[in-house]
C-alpha cells in the first residue's frame, strides 16, 4: 500500500530512493492537518454509482461506497400496464367484445394476445411491469438496500427473491408496513381476477416492429414482468430492518448509514452514507410543504460531498395548493349538479390529506350529507396505520394523540358515517352505496382495481367526473381504453415533492461539492422548452445519469482513518519544521481488520534460534530498515551560489525556469535544476562531484 | 360657557408655570391651545390679554424660569405667538419685553431647553402664529431670527425642519404681499424702508437655497431641494422668478450629476416650477438623458404623470417608461445592447420587477387619460402586456435570450396585478377591441389557473369587465361568456377560497349590470346553469359570499325583468324570494342581511314594475325595520323612501283613472303605504337607538307631511288619525324641527 498524507510546505527529497517495505509504513504526521487521537488518514480509491433505473421518481441505484454495495431505493415502473387492457372485476361485455387484432395485409395476426379497443392496440393479458436492470451488475453482490418511502419499494421482491440477494434491507416502521399494504393490495388487484394467457408472442422484436403505436414504440419489452405473489412479498420484507429517524447503522465498520426525515409521506427518509473522510447524502421523495408527514430535516444534508438528487415533483408546473383547489371546486361543481366523483388514487398517501381537505371543504360547500366511499383491499389497514404512526406525524398532528385525538379527521368522517371504507365492491358496499358520493380507489393506472368497474358505470354521464390527483400516470393514456367517454376528466395532480425552486433554494442551503441527478432534471420539460426555471442549473453542473449509466463519483478528499496505538504516538517525536507546523517519522506495522486500520509497534525481531531448521514465512517478522532522513525546507539561489564559490566553483550560469532555476556548472559541465519541490544533479560519470554538490544542497535543507 | 373657563384661566396659568407640578400630556394642553385660538378668533388679542394678565405673567414667568418643562415651554412660545398676531397683543406683549424674552433665540431660556425638539418646534410655530402683520416681520428682521431659522432648516427633527420651511416660505410670502398692499398705500414714505428689508430678508433666504443646493452634503441639498419646491409651488412673482433665476445653475449641475436619491425631490421642484417655462423643458430633457442611465425611469415615471408638461418630454418619457416593458415582452425598436443600464436592471429580480410595474402603472396613467401615442402603436403596447402577463404565467418565455426575465416573473403576483390593472386601463383605446381575442384569452388563461392568487382573479374579474363592457356590441363577446367564462366561474364559486368565491359573485353582478339588456347574455346566464349556482351561493358558509350572492341574483332577477314574464323568469323570481326571505329573517350575519334590503330596493327602484314583489313588501319593511343591524335599518329605510316615492308619484300598482281627484290618489297611496306597513317601520325607527336611523324616519316623515300639506283639499285631521290613530304627525314635526333648530 503507498502511504502519504498532507504535507505542507515541506521540500521533496532530493535524489532519494524509494523504500517499498510490505505492511511497514512510514509516515510523516503534521500536526497542521487536523489529527483526532491517535489517527492519520489514508487515500482511498475512487466510487461508483449504478444506475439501474431511468425514472426520476422511481429510482434504483447502486452505490459502491469503499468496500460496500449499496442500492438506494427499489422503485418499480408500472406504467408498462398502460399498453395492457384494464381487467375488470365484474364481467364488461363491452371489454370481452373487443375485437382481435390483425396487421392491415393480414400477415400478422395475433387476435388472442392484442385487441384494440378505441382506435388503439392494447395487450390482453395480465399487466406486466418494467424492472430496474438487472444485467448491469450483479445483484447478489449488494450488501445492503436502503429505501426511502413506501412509493419506491414496489421492486424490492424482484430484487430480493431469485437473485442470490443475501442482504438486509433498511427502512422505517411506516415504510415497512405502508409498503406492505400497497404490495399485497396489487397482488390482490391482480390475482382478483386471474388471467389464463400471458402474452408473449407481439414482444418479438419482428413482430413488434409492424405493430401500431404506441406499442410499436415501448422498450425493454423482454424484461417486463408479471405482478409478483404474496408468498415473495412475505420473503422480500422479511429480510427489512427496522430503522428510526437519525439512527445510525454500521456497515460492515466501512459506513455509516443513517435515514433523516424527508417530509414527504409516513416514515418517508432521506439517507446519509457517510465514512470517517466522505459524506454522501441520497435525496429521495421530499418534501417542504406542510402536509401529515414530520418535516423534513435538512441541517444534515450539509457539506456532502456528492449529493444523489431524485423524486423532484413530477410536475412542476402544478402546485399542490392550486391543485387541492382544483380538486375541492371540480368535486363540489360535479356533487352540486347531481354527478358521481371518482377519485383514482393510491391507499395511502395523498389520500390522507385530500381526505383532511375535504373534511374541512364539504361543510363549508353545504356538501356535508354526500357520502365518501374508500375501496381498497387495503382501506381499513391504510386508515388505521396512519392513526398509529404518532411519532412519524409533523408537530401538529403529534400533539392530537395527547387530547387525546386522532391525529386524523378521517377518524371523525368514519364515526359520522360520511367516510365509509369498503375491501371491494362486492359485498356490503352493494347495498349500502348511494349516489352522488365520492369514490377513492385503486388503481391509478385504470387497468386493474375497483377503479374499473367505476369506469364502466359511470364513464357514459355527463354528470359524472374523474379526478386524476396521482402524478404517476398520463390522464389521457389512463382514459384510453374508455373512449369514448362523456364523463368529465380533470386532472389535478397533487405532488407535494419538491420543486425546482425549493431544490436550488436547498441546494444553495446545504451546499454540496458535487450533485448528481436523472437527465431529465437538467433540462427543461420537453413540452415547456422556454422554461429554464423548471430545471437544475448548478455550478458545477449536475452528473446526470440515465438508466444502464455508471457514473464515477468525483471526491476531494479521499482519506481513510488509521488509529495509532498510545504506545507507538509516544514513541514519535515531532520537530517543528515552521510555526505551528511540526512533523515526526514514524515506523510501523498496519493491521487490517473489519475496515479498521491500526498502526502498531514493529515487533521486536525475536532471538535467531540455535536451530538451523528452515523457518516458516508467515511467522517472520518483517524486515526493519532505518529509514533515510526525510528533507524539507528551499534552497535559496544566492546563498546556494555563494556556498558554490566558497568551495571553488566560480563560473556558474543561472537561468530562469518557470519552476525555479537551472545552474550551469559551466567547467565542471554539470546541471543543478533546482524547483520549489524538487533538486535535481545531473553529473555524468563524476560521483564524488555529485556527493559533494548533494552535501551542499543538503546544508540548506532540515531533516527528518 | 367662556366666561366660567376664563375665571379658571389665572388658576390654570399658576399650575402650568409651576415647575413642581407634572406637566400636563400634550394632548391637553394642544387642547387648551385650541380653546385659545377659538377664543382669538372670536375676540381680539388685546381684549383677550388686558382682561387676563395672568396670562402676561405666566409668560414671563415661564420664560424666565430655568427649570421649565420643555412641553410648557413650547406651549407657551406657541401661546405667545398667538397673542402677538393682533397689532395691539404683539403693542402689549413688546411693551413688558416678553416677546423678546419668549422668542430672542439666547436671551431667556437656557441651552438645555432649546435642545428639545419641541421647544424649537414651539418657537417656530409662535413666530408662524405671530406673522400676521408688519410688526411682527420687522421684529423677526430686527433680531436675526432668520438666521435661526435657516439653521433649523436643517434641523434632526423632520417635523421642526418642514416647520422652518414652512415659516421661510410664509415669511416670503409675506413680504410679497405687504410690498402690494404698501405699496397701493398713501404713506408712500415706508415703502422704501421696506424694500430694503424686503430684499435684505428675501436675499438672505434665496442665498440659503442657492448655497444648499450647491453643496456636496446630500441631506442638505436634499433640503434644499424641498424649500425650493415649496417656495416655486406656495410664493408669488417675483420671489419665484428671482429664485428661479439664482437656483438654475445649480440646478442644472444637480440634474448632470445624476442621483437616483435625488430624482423624486427634483422632479417635485420641476412640477413646481412652470413646467411650461422653457429652461424647465431643457430640465426635464437634461433629466430623461438619452434613456441609459438608472434615474432615467423613474424621472419618467414621474413625468408621465405630470399634468402639464411640455408635450415633447411627455413623448420622450413615455417612450422610455415604456422601454422595459417593451424590451422583455416584444423586440424593443432601439437595439438592447445600447441600454446596458436596463439590460443590466432587468437581469435582476427585484429591479426586474420594479421597473415592468413603473412602466405598467405608467402606461394605466397614461391610458387614464387617453394619452396619444404617436411612435408606437397602442395595438403594439397592448399585445406587450398581453405577452407579458402570459410570461407571467408561465406560458411564453421572455423575447429576449440574453435576459431571462421570464425566471423572475413567473407568478409574480405584483406584475400579475400590475399588468392586469393596465391591460384594463387599456381598454379605453377603441383600436384595441382588435385584440380582443388575445385580451380574452390572457384573462381566461388568469381565470382558469389554479395557481392564480386570490388578489390576482380579482383584478382579472376587474379587467375583464371593463373589456366585456367595451366589446359588448361584438356577437362573439356572448360566445366567449357562455362557452369559455361561465364554466371557469361555476368551477371559481366552488372555490376553497371565500375571496374568490366572493370576488366572483360580484364580477357576476357587475357582468350583468354592463350587460343589461342583452337578451342574448340573460338567456346564457339561464341556460348554462348560472342561474341556479348563484342559487346555490346563497347558502354559502361565509357571510361576505352569501351576501354578494344576493346580489348577484338580484341582478340576475332584474335582468329577467327585461324581457317577456316566462315562465323561467317567474320561477327564479319565487325561488330568489323566498330564499331572500329566509336570510333576512334567519340569516346570523348583517352583510347578507344587508344585501336582501338593498336587492328589494334596487328591484323597486328598476323602470319595470314588479307585482310578485308587492307581496313580499311588508315582511322586508317589517324585518328589516327590526333588524338589530343599524345598517339594516337604514337600508330598510330607504327601500321606504322608494316605496313611497313610486306610490305616492305614480302608484304603479294601482289601475289609473283620470277622474280620480289628488285628494283620492293621495288617500289612496297613504293608505296603500300603511298597507305596507310604512308608518309602523317610520314611527318605530322614529325611536330608534342609532342616530342615523332616526333622522332618516324623520325625514322621511316629514317629507310625507310636507306633501299632505301641500295638498291643499285634503282634510288632515281625518287623514292622520286614518293612518295611524294618533296625531303623530305634529309630534314628529316638532322633534324634527328641535332637532334641526339644536
Amino acid at each position: 500500500m503507498r502511504v502519504c498524507s498532507e504535507l505542507n510546505d515541506t521540500h521533496g527529497p532530493t535524489a532519494e530512493e524509494k523504500t517499498s517495505v510490505p505492511n511497514v509504513s512510514r509516515v510523516v504526521a503534521s500536526q497542521k492537518t487536523r489529527k483526532r487521537g491517535n489517527q492519520f488518514s489514508f487515500r482511498r480509491a475512487d466510487m461508483k454509482l449504478y444506475c439501474l433505473s431511468g425514472h426520476p421518481t422511481l429510482p434504483c441505484n447502486v452505490l459502491k461506497f469503499k468496500s460496500t454495495t449499496i442500492m438506494l431505493d427499489c422503485g418499480l415502473d408500472t406504467t408498462a400496464a398502460l399498453y395492457f387492457l384494464p381487467l375488470p372485476l365484474v364481467h364488461s361485455p363491452r371489454l370481452s367484445k373487443l375485437p382481435g387484432w390483425v396487421s392491415k395485409d393480414g400477415a400478422v395476426n395475433l387476435e388472442k394476445e392484442l385487441k384494440e379497443c378505441s382506435g388503439r392496440v392494447f395487450v390482453d393479458s395480465q399487466p406486466e411491469f418494467c424492472l430496474p436492470e438487472k444485467e448491469l451488475l450483479d445483484l447478489s453482490t449488494i450488501d445492503v438496500i436502503l429505501i426511502s418511502n413506501y412509493h419506491c419499494m414496489m421492486a424490492l421482491p424482484y430484487i430480493t427473491e431469485h437473485t442470490g440477494f443475501t442482504g438486509t434491507v433498511y427502512a422505517t416502521e411506516p415504510t415497512l408496513q405502508i409498503g406492505r399494504l400497497l404490495m399485497e393490495e396489487l397482488v390482490t388487484f391482480m390475482e382478483r381476477v386471474p388471467k389464463a394467457q400471458a402474452a408473449t408472442c407481439w414482444k418479438n422484436k419482428e413482430i413488434q416492429r409492424l405493430l401500431p403505436g404506441p406499442l410499436k414504440d415501448a422498450v425493454d419489452v423482454w424484461s417486463w414482468r408479471k405482478c409478483y405473489s404474496v408468498q415473495e412479498v412475505n420473503s422480500a420484507l422479511s429480510k427489512v430492518q427496522l430503522v428510526g429517524y437519525s439512527q445510525k447503522v454500521e456497515l460492515f465498520g466501512a459506513v455509516q448509514v443513517t435515514p433523516l426525515s424527508s417530509g414527504y409521506s409516513l416514515g418517508s427518509s432521506n439517507w446519509i452514507i457517510q465514512s470517517h473522510y466522505e459524506k454522501v447524502s441520497y435525496v429521495s421523495g421530499s418534501s417542504l410543504l406542510t402536509t401529515h408527514p414530520q418535516p423534513m430535516e435538512q441541517s444534515s444534508l450539509k457539506n456532502s460531498d456528492v449529493l444523489i438528487l431524485t423524486g423532484l415533483t413530477q410536475i412542476p408546473t402544478a402546485n399542490p395548493d392550486g391543485m387541492l383547489g382544483e380538486f375541492c371546486s371540480n368535486l363540489a361543481m360535479t356533487i352540486r349538479a347531481g354527478g358521481n366523483v371518482l377519485v383514482p388514487c393510491y391507499s395511502s398517501g395523498v389520500i390522507y390529506d385530500l381526505l383532511e381537505c375535504l373534511y374541512q371543504f364539504m361543510d363549508s360547500a353545504n356538501l356535508g350529507s354526500t357520502p365518501f366511499y374508500f375501496i381498497s383491499p387495503v382501506a381499513n389497514s391504510s386508515l388505521e396505520f396512519s392513526q398509529i404512526f404518532a411519532e412519524w406525524l409533523c408537530q401538529n398532528k403529534q400533539s392530537k394523540v395527547y387530547l387525546p385525538e386522532p391525529p386524523f379527521p378521517h377518524a371523525e368522517l368514519i364515526q359520522t358515517n360520511k367516510l365509509k371504507h369498503y375491501p371491494s365492491i362486492h359485498g356490503d358496499f352493494s347495498s349500502e352505496f348511494r349516489q352522488p358520493c365520492v369514490v377513492f380507489t385503486g388503481h391509478p393506472s385504470l387497468r386493474f382495481g375497483d377503479v374499473v368497474h367505476f369506469m364502466e358505470l359511470w364513464g357514459k354521464s355527463s354528470l359524472n367526473t374523474i379526478i386524476f390527483t396521482e402524478p404517476d400516470f398520463s390522464y389521457l393514456d389512463a382514459l384510453a381504453p374508455y373512449q369514448p367517454l362523456a364523463m368529465k376528466c380533470v386532472y389535478c395532480p397533487i405532488d407535494t415533492r419538491l420543486n425546482f425552486h425549493q431544490v436550488s433554494k436547498l441546494l444553495k442551503d446545504i451546499q454540496p461539492l458535487h450533485v448528481v441527478c436523472p437527465e431529465p432534471y437538467t433540462q427543461p420539460p420537453p413540452a415547456q422548452p422556454h422554461r429554464s426555471d423548471l430545471m437544475l442549473e448548478l455550478q458545477p453542473p449536475p452528473m446526470a445519469y440515465r438508466r444502464c449509466s455508471v457514473l464515477g463519483l468525483p471526491f476531494r478528499r479521499r482519506y481513510e482513518r488509521i488509529h495509532l496505538l498510545p504506545e507507538l504516538a509516544r514513541s514519535l517525536v515531532p520537530s517543528e519544521i515552521k510555526a505551528g507546523v511540526s512533523v515526526a517519522t514514524v515506523s510501523a506495522v498496519l493491521q487490517s481488520k473489519d475496515n479498521k486500520h491500526v498502526l502498531q509497534p514493529v515487533p521486536k525481531p525475536a532471538p535467531v534460534p540455535p536451530s538451523k531448521k528452515r523457518k516458516r514465512v508467515t511467522e517472520e517478522p518483517p524486515e526493519v530498515l532505518n529509514p533515510k532522513p526525510l528533507l524539507s525546507g528551499a534552497v535559496p539561489l544566492e546563498p546556494f551560489l555563494a556556498m558554490l564559490h566558497k568551495n571553488g566553483i566560480t563560473e556558474v550560469k543561472v537561468e530562469e525556469t518557470a519552476d525555479g532555476h537551472i545552474l550551469h556548472l559551466q567547467t565542471e559541465d554539470v546541471l543543478i535544476q533546482l524547483e520549489e519541490d524538487a533538486t535535481h544533479i545531473i553529473c555524468d560519470n563524476n560521483e564524488p562531484l555529485r556527493t559533494a554538490l548533494r552535501d551542499l544542497v543538503l546544508r540548506f535543507l532540515q531533516k527528518l | 360657557m367662556d366666561s366660567d373657563c376664563l375665571s379658571l384661566l389665572p388658576a390654570v396659568c399658576l399650575v402650568l408655570a409651576d415647575p413642581k407640578q407634572a406637566p400636563p400630556d400634550d394632548t391637553s394642553l394642544e387642547k387648551l391651545l385650541d380653546w385659545f385660538k377659538e377664543l382669538h378668533s372670536q375676540s381680539n388679542g388685546q381684549v383677550l390679554l388686558q382682561d387676563q394678565p395672568c396670562l402676561l405673567e405666566f409668560i414671563s414667568s415661564v420664560c424666565t424660569s430655568e427649570t421649565t418643562d420643555p412641553a410648557i415651554l413650547s406651549f407657551t412660545l406657541k401661546l405667545t405667538g398667538l397673542l402677538a398676531a393682533t397689532k395691539q397683543g404683539f403693542h402689549l406683549l413688546e411693551e413688558g419685553g416678553l416677546l423678546l424674552c419668549a422668542f430672542e433665540r439666547e436671551a431667556c431660556y437656557v441651552c438645555d431647553l432649546w435642545e428639545d425638539a419641541s421647544v424649537r418646534s414651539g418657537w417656530l410655530q409662535g413666530l408662524l402664529n405671530m406673522l400676521k402683520h408688519q410688526k411682527s416681520l420687522d421684529f423677526i428682521c430686527r433680531n436675526g431670527l432668520i438666521k435661526v431659522v435657516l439653521q433649523l432648516q436643517n434641523d434632526r427633527s423632520l417635523f421642526v425642519a418642514s416647520l422652518a420651511n414652512q415659516l421661510l416660505v410664509h415669511i416670503l410670502n409675506f413680504l410679497t404681499s405687504s410690498s402690494t398692499t404698501n405699496g397701493s398705500d398713501a404713506v408712500g414714505s415706508s415703502v422704501s424702508s421696506l424694500r430694503s428689508d424686503w430684499v435684505s430678508v428675501s436675499s438672505e433666504i434665496m442665498n440659503a437655497v442657492v448655497e444648499a443646493l450647491s453643496s456636496e452634503d446630500h441631506p442638505q441639498v436634499l433640503r434644499g431641494l424641498r424649500l425650493l419646491s415649496l417656495v416655486l409651488s406656495q410664493c408669488g412673482e417675483p420671489i419665484r422668478s428671482m429664485l428661479w433665476k439664482d437656483v438654475l445653475v445649480p440646478l442644472e449641475v444637480l440634474i448632470k450629476r445624476g442621483s437616483e436619491s435625488l430624482t423624486q425631490t427634483l422632479m417635485t421642484v420641476l412640477q413646481a416650477a412652470d413646467t411650461s417655462a422653457r429652461p424647465v423643458e431643457e430640465l426635464l430633457e437634461a433629466m430623461l438623458g438619452d434613456g441609459n442611465r438608472k434615474e432615467c425611469f423613474q424621472c419618467a415615471a414621474l413625468v408621465v404623470k405630470l399634468e402639464k408638461c411640455p408635450e415633447v418630454s411627455k413623448r420622450k418619457a413615455t417612450g422610455i417608461i415604456l422601454l422595459p416593458l417593451q424590451c422583455v415582452s416584444t423586440q424593443p425598436q432601439t437595439e438592447i445592447e445600447t441600454y446596458l443600464v436596463l439590460n443590466e436592471q432587468l437581469s435582476q429580480k427585484a429591479s426586474c420587477i420594479s421597473l415592468l410595474m413603473q412602466s405598467l402603472s405608467s402606461l394605466a396613467e397614461l391610458a387614464h387619460r387617453k394619452f396619444l401615442f404617436e411612435d408606437i402603436s397602442i395595438h403594439s403596447i397592448t399585445s406587450s402586456v398581453v405577452w407579458l402577463l402570459r410570461m407571467c404565467s408561465g406560458q411564453c418565455p421572455s423575447s429576449l435570450l440574453r435576459i431571462n426575465a421570464s425566471i423572475h416573473l413567473i407568478g409574480c403576483c405584483k406584475v400579475q396585478r400590475c399588468g392586469l390593472d393596465t391591460l384594463g386601463a387599456l381598454s379605453v383605446y377603441e383600436e384595441n377591441v382588435d385584440l380582443r381575442k388575445d385580451i380574452f384569452g390572457v384573462l381566461l388563461d388568469y381565470l382558469q389557473s389554479p395557481d392564480s392568487h386570490a388578489t390576482v382573479l380579482k383584478k382579472t374579474f376587474q379587467a375583464a369587465v371593463r373589456w366585456i363592457a367595451v366589446c359588448s356590441p361584438f356577437p362573439d363577446l356572448l360566445q366567449f361568456i357562455s362557452h369559455d367564462l361561465f364554466p371557469v366561474l361555476e368551477k371559481r364559486m366552488c372555490d376553497l377560497r371565500w375571496e374568490v368565491r366572493d370576488s366572483t359573485l360580484e364580477f357576476i353582478t357587475q357582468l350583468t349590470t354592463a350587460l343589461n339588456g342583452n337578451s342574448g347574455f340573460t338567456e346564457a346566464l339561464h341556460t348554462s346553469g348560472m342561474v341556479s349556482v348563484l342559487l346555490s351561493s346563497l347558502a354559502d358558509t361565509e357571510g361576505y359570499v352569501r351576501a354578494s350572492a344576493v346580489a348577484a341574483v338580484g341582478e340576475a332577477v332584474t335582468a329577467s325583468f327585461h324581457h317577456a314574464a316566462t315562465e323561467r323568469n317567474s320561477s327564479l323570481l319565487e325561488k330568489a324570494l323566498t330564499q331572500m326571505m329566509i336570510a333576512l329573517s334567519q340569516d346570523t350575519e348583517g352583510f347578507p342581511r344587508r344585501a336582501v334590503v338593498k336587492a328589494f330596493t334596487s328591484w323597486l327602484k328598476g323602470s319595470h314594475p314588479v307585482t310578485a314583489l308587492e307581496s313580499s313588501l311588508s315582511s322586508v319593511l317589517s324585518l328589516g325595520g327590526n333588524d338589530f343591524d343599524w345598517e339594516v335599518k337604514m337600508h330598510t329605510l330607504e327601500l321606504a323612501e322608494v316605496l313611497m316615492e313610486k306610490t305616492l308619484t305614480c302608484c304603479p300598482y294601482i289601475v289609473q283613472n283620470v277622474d280620480f281627484s289628488e285628494k283620492t290618489r293621495l288617500t289612496q297611496a297613504l293608505s296603500r303605504l300603511k298597507d305596507y306597513g310604512l308608518f309602523d317601520l317610520l314611527f318605530n325607527s322614529l325611536l330608534d337607538c342609532d342616530r342615523p336611523v332616526c333622522e332618516k324616519a324623520c325625514a322621511l316623515l316629514v317629507r310625507l307631511r310636507t306633501l299632505t300639506a301641500e295638498t291643499a283639499d285634503l282634510d288632515h285631521s281625518a287623514l292622520v288619525l286614518n293612518v295611524c290613530g294618533n296625531r303623530w304627525g305634529d309630534e314628529v314635526q316638532s322633534r324634527y324641527l328641535n332637532k334641526q333648530q339644536a
